[in-house]
């Protein structure tokens, strides 16, 4: 009884774990998979990232505008005027745009947009045995779906991160016009706060994004069960599951970038 | 592992007698008559499980050695023994929900028993390395229960698919392949159709032509009758006969429609609540005295089979 009571408590745990390990594991297999000879995917790539593409370039566009200019953009302008500092936003964009909002806002895009097609369409394939087929025809699913929607997100996510700082800066530009600023003391803090550190680190954190969105989404979409309901279910939480990782796993990589690399911590 | 060998010795000498899957249940359960109560805890659950094989003179192409499946708290598969001779018509009919499903999941190594093992063509499927499930699963024939198209291709694309994946040929000699085998089924003009615009029934008899493009030694077919109106059903079981006899092969059929079962099958497995209830040659079967089997045989409502 006791005993029981204590299973149905720790269940949930338990079965969240099992799923992180077996999300560890897939992620291992579909690395090996993608470099071990022979290489089919090459279409199944190419359309992912068009299709990635094609669905996120307008919503992220202006998300990105949009969240720049009103969080570190006005708010930020705001704080600064009291100390009369407002050239030292473009300080604050290479902080809060370049590390921090540009990634997050593209996975956070990427994620809802391209992330939640590919849960519901591996959901819909598993739910009509499509899957099974595939298997027992030959056809390796990891190396054939997850292998392609893997390296694809991968390069969209970093490709949009370049896209979305820009229009990040764009929103700060935007914000420095509003309060009646010259854009030259803008341009000028902004680089001589931003280092390469700032750009591979960005570049490679939402590379990695990318990576965890695709392994979440192709997992909850291959273990969908349950009907129709069930890829419901499975994109739902797709969604919370990606969204949960990609913050923490944001938390773990800042940290140690500023630890391996303190002169990013010097505000000049 | 349970190794209950002694039901599927191939020597027959076992035929009649009862059996338990692992000679527990049958002890432990007092003789009594009438029906269970419905979903009757305890062995009585096992109370018609007979569990007899009775002899075909044919070795079995696959077998399955207490095997046992859970999902979670959901124990499908309990301690399941059942042989399926070679070079016939195999049936495996019961309850929907009874796992039947799952069966054919292990014997193309999709799923993994818990316990047990399930033997193909003497190979054990689920200790095969990947590379060699790869090779096994070449033998196989699968046509699932909603024929499983790949959405994204036509259907031709479909029947053909299995021939660009594991042969060299040509696309002529292909072309030669998929149009003879979708006339054979009766779809020798859809091709082009995509399908999600095809009825249940097409989409079955597409999966049917895909599934016996590669010249299978294993065919297994996953309620190939569900969701068609009876006279389809009558001549899609006419068409598995007509190619079975053209082709050979170890054919498995899984039913819950005892008039496809009396038109097809050569042998027969009840199965129900995890476990063979009785097995053995299909008109041996339709004779049988366990109250089960003449229940679901017969199809009628009265018996040990209830609402659940
Ligand atoms: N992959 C799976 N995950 C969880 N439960 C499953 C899975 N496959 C089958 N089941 C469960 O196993 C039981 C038997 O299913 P199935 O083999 O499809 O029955 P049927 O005899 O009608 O074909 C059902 O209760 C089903 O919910
Ligand atoms: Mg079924």
């Amino acid at each position: 009884m006791v005993r029981n009571a204590a299973e149905r408590a720790f269940l949930p745990t338990r079965n969240l774990l099992e799923e992180i390990g077996d999300m560890m594991i897939l992620t291992g297999r579909t690395i090996t998979s993608a470099l071990r000879p022979p290489y089919p995917y090459g279409g199944e790539f190419v359309s992912q990232f068009l299709f990635a593409l094609r669905l996120c370039w307008f919503p992220l566009l202006i998300s990105t505008v949009a969240i720049c200019y009103a969080a570190p953009g006005l708010q930020a302008a705001n704080f600064l005027t009291i100390f009369g500092a407002l050239d030292r936003l473009g300080g604050i964009f290479v902080l809060a745009a370049i590390r921090e909002i540009g990634p997050n806002v593209t996975a956070i895009v990427l994620a809802g947009v391209a992330g939640t097609a590919i849960t519901a369409d591996l959901g819909a394939r598993k739910i009509r045995e499509e899957l099974d087929a595939l298997q027992v025809l030959g056809v390796d699913p990891v190396k054939n779906l997850v292998v392609p929607r893997f390296l694809a997100l991968m390069l969209v996510t970093g490709l949009f991160n370049v896209y979305a700082i820009l229009f990040g800066l764009f929103g700060g530009v935007l914000a420095e016009l509003v309060n009646g600023q010259p854009l030259g003391p803008f341009w000028d803090t902004l680089f001589a706060n931003a280092s390469t550190t700032d750009l591979w680190g960005s570049a490679l954190k939402t590379t990695i994004f990318g990576a965890i969105i695709a392994i979440v989404c192709c997992y909850k979409g291959m273990t969908a069960s349950g009907g129709a309901e069930g890829v419901g279910r499975a994109v739902n939480q797709a969604v919370v599951v990606t969204f949960l990782a990609i913050f923490s796993f944001d938390y773990v990589y800042t940290q140690m970038l500023l630890a391996t690399h303190p002169n990013i911590l010097v505000i000049k | 592992m349970t190794v209950a060998t002694r039901e599927h010795d191939p020597s027959g000498a076992g035929g009649e007698q009862s059996l338990g899957g692992d000679g527990r249940d049958l002890s432990a359960n007092p003789p009594h008559g009438g029906p269970p109560p419905a979903g009757g805890g305890g062995e009585s659950e096992f109370e018609f499980h007979t569990g007899a094989n009775r002899p075909t003179g044919v070795p079995d192409a696959i077998e399955f050695i207490g095997v046992h499946k859970s999902f979670g708290s959901n124990h499908v598969l309990r301690g399941l023994n059942m042989g399926l001779p070679e070079g016939q018509i195999s049936m495996i009919i019961g309850p929907s929900g009874t796992g039947k499903s799952v069966c054919i999941k292990h014997i193309v190594g999709l799923l993994y028993p818990d316990e047990g093992d399930v033997i193909v063509q003497g190979q054990s499927i689920p200790s095969l390395p990947d590379a060699e499930l790869f090779e096994m699963r070449k033998k196989f024939g699968v046509l699932f229960q909603d024929g499983a198209l790949f959405g994204s291709m036509n259907l031709y694309d479909n029947v053909a698919f299995p021939l660009r994946q594991h042969t060299e040929k040509s696309e002529e000699e292909i072309a030669e392949v998929v149009n003879r085998r979708m006339r054979e089924v009766g779809l020798g003009d859809a091709g082009e159709k995509m399908p999600n615009e095809l009825s249940g029934g097409m989409r079955k008899r597409a999966g049917f032509a895909r599934s016996l493009v590669l010249d299978p030694e294993i065919v297994l077919f996953d309620e190939p009758d569900s969701g068609l109106d009876p006279v389809r059903t009558a001549l899609l079981c006419e068409l598995i006969k007509e190619v079975h006899e053209e082709n050979g092969g170890t054919y498995v059929v899984i039913t819950h429609d005892i008039m496809s079962a009396r038109r097809v099958a050569e042998h027969i497995s009840v199965l129900w609540r995890g476990r063979i209830v009785e097995s053995g040659p299909a008109a041996e079967l339709f004779d049988s005295e366990n109250p089960f089997v003449r229940q679901f045989l017969s199809g009628e409502s009265q018996g040990p089979l209830g609402m659940e």
